[in-house]
């Protein structure tokens, strides 16, 4: 058998520094789509056009302020891993650069994983970015708050300034924020993942869109239409294994809202997030799998 | 005994057609044998099956029926595109990079890195010409541009196995006249070329060996030179003849049992013509 070749080191099965190339050239990609900039800028309008929100009270200014910016952040980031992730197979497919890499000593989910890499990669730089955004203003905003508090209560005794200013520190920056922008992007992750099974069988990116604007409603009533179908069901292992297939197909969305309770004020408990950070990197696990499944089946 | 280069094996292709009964045939029964150091050529008209072929070859495709295998490994294993480079027909890379970041990222693919890696890329722009480009988003590129960084990706670590669909469509004479100089400067090196082409006569200065296709069926396989060559005839070529010893010839032929067929003058070829006329100003 002849197996020397060349100044090629020994082929191995998986090789990090090849899917670590696919995310990095996939990450240029996306950060060269116009698309991307767009959505950004508008999002990052969205949290610092917050600031002119004058309200009654700072409690009912910090409440709208995160209620806007996370919702910026949640829409925007599941919107860019959608529209981000539809075109990227198809695309590569279409203009036959995936030829020229699955021809090279590339293993096909090599070239699936380094995808799905860039993608959560720009969905992390983008959460980043625009985490540091939202939190620079509410930071100035508290700082201000804070101040004119002093001010106002000058005379007041020292027990019931330092009262008052605990409560505005409470009520702006705490610790609750950090896990649900976490959830955000493990969020976004999952739509990814979705995204790119979707496409690895779709004929046309807008058909994947369309499937994912479809799933992305459904996935956000999903938990309440299952409420109402378990009252007048019996809860047999029939309905129970139904109920799994609807889940994978459409992902309980509401479940990764965490953004309401942090509004409100209310203190996520480690399990709650612990729960919902599983099942993200579950789902985004299972539909990376899935779509590898497919695309080793997949004529190119 | 040491592997053929490329096995093809009772390959058949067969591409269903959505909403219709009957499907494509693409490849039919076809056997084929590449030995190590030659340059083969895969000819036949469009649609013939032999981009088709090439696919299943480097596993892109997957076959309907029978095997190929490349030094003895099965197209389906990852592995056994080690020690290939592919040149896809109408090869389409990511606008958005450079010449040298495109050379960067699949040498990368293949296990290269660091100054090897470097280096080997200055070498090869150098190689196809590109070295003024390098810095130049593909978007910019032409054909034929995009042809020659397609060559130099094929070769970007040292391949024993160059597969190229249709190497100098799109090229330029001067363009395609140099792609077939390199094909010749690879077999020098002991590396064995595939190429597909429907231009005849550029096959027939670089290969070895030929195949033709017909819709999916290997109608002709053998030697070049046994397969065109005229048994019963010889050609002479004169410069500088007077006309007198033509005349002589020409006797001599009369008084033998040989014929002459046909005496003509000699011409340039188009190609010539079109070389010398357009090498004169230096090339960008
Ligand atoms: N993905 C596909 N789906 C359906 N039919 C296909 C597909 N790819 C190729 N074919 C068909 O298979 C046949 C062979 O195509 P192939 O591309 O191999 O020809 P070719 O010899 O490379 O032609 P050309 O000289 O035009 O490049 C054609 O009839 C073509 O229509
Ligand atoms: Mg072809």
């Amino acid at each position: 058998m002849s197996s020397d070749t060349g100044a090629l080191a020994r082929h191995r099965a998986f090789s990090f520094s090849r899917v670590y190339a696919i995310t990095i050239n996939t990450l240029t990609e996306l950060t060269r789509l116009k698309v991307f900039y767009f959505l950004l800028i508008f999002a990052l309008l969205l949290i610092g056009s917050s600031i002119f929100m004058a309200q009654l009270t700072f409690q009912q200014e910090f409440q709208i302020l995160k209620d806007v910016s996370l919702g910026a952040m949640s829409i925007f980031t599941s919107l860019l891993a959608i529209v981000a992730t539809a075109r990227l197979i198809p695309q590569d497919i279409e203009d036959r650069t995936v030829y020229t890499i699955l021809a090279k000593p590339v293993p096909r989910f090599e070239y699936l994983l380094g995808k799905i890499a860039g993608v959560l990669l720009l969905l992390a730089i983008s959460t980043l970015i625009m985490s540091s955004v939202f939190l620079a203003v509410l930071y100035t905003r508290e700082q201000t708050v804070l101040h004119e508090t002093v001010r106002q209560m000058s005379k007041a005794p020292r027990e019931q300034v330092d009262d008052a200013l605990r409560a505005v520190r409470s009520s702006a920056l705490n610790i609750d924020l950090f896990p649900g922008i976490t959830v955000i992007y493990l969020k976004a992750c999952l739509l990814a993942a979705l995204t790119l099974f979707v496409s690895t069988f779709a004929t046309t990116s807008i058909f994947t869109i369309v499937v994912m604007t479809f799933i992305y409603f459904i996935g956000h009533l999903q938990a309440t239409a299952r409420e109402y179908w378990l009252q007048g069901h019996s809860s047999g292992w029939i309905t129970h294994g139904f109920l799994a297939v609807v889940a994978l197909i459409f992902p309980d969305l509401q479940a990764f809202n965490l953004v309401d309770d942090i509004v409100a004020g209310a203190a996520i408990s480690l399990g709650l997030f612990a729960k919902t950070a599983v099942l993200g990197i579950f789902y985004t696990t299972i539909y990376t799998l899935l779509a590898v499944f497919v695309f080793y089946g997949k004529e190119l | 005994m040491t592997d053929p280069a490329i096995a093809v094996r009772g390959l058949t292709k067969i591409f269903p057609v959505p909403l219709h009964r009957q499907s494509i045939v693409a490849v039919r029964d076809l056997d084929l044998r590449v030995e190590p150091g030659e340059v083969y050529g895969l000819l036949g008209p469009n649609g013939s099956g032999k981009s088709t072929t090439l696919k299943i070859i480097l596993g892109l495709v997957s076959p309907t029926r029978g095997c190929t295998e490349i030094f003895g490994r099965d197209s389906r294993l990852v592995k056994s595109r080690e020690a290939v480079g592919f040149l896809p027909e109408n090869p389409y890379f990511y606008k958005y990079l450079s010449g040298e970041e495109t050379l960067r990222f699949f040498g990368r693919l293949c296990g290269l890195g660091g100054v090897q890696l470097k280096n080997r890329i200055d070498e090869l722009l150098e190689l196809v010409g590109l070295t003024k480009a390098r810095k130049r988003r593909l978007g910019t590129y032409s054909k034929g541009m995009l042809q020659r960084i397609g060559l130099a990706q094929a070769l970007i670590h040292e391949p024993k196995l160059v597969v190229l669909d249709e190497p100098t469509a799109g090229v330029d004479p001067a363009g395609s006249r140099e792609i077939r100089d390199l094909i010749v400067d690879l077999k020098r090196r002991g590396i064995t070329v595939l190429l597909s082409s429907h231009l005849l006569a550029q096959a027939q200065e670089m290969c070895d060996r030929v195949g033709i296709l017909a819709d999916g069926v290997l109608v002709r396989e053998g030697r070049l030179q046994e397969l065109i060559a005229i048994e019963n005839q010889t050609e002479l070529v004169l410069a500088d003849a007077s006309s007198q010893l033509v005349e002589e010839i020409e006797s001599l032929i009369n008084r033998s049992n040989a014929k002459l067929i046909e005496r003509r003058k000699s011409t340039t070829t188009l190609e010539r013509l079109f070389l010398d006329a357009t090498t004169e100003r230096p090339k960008s």
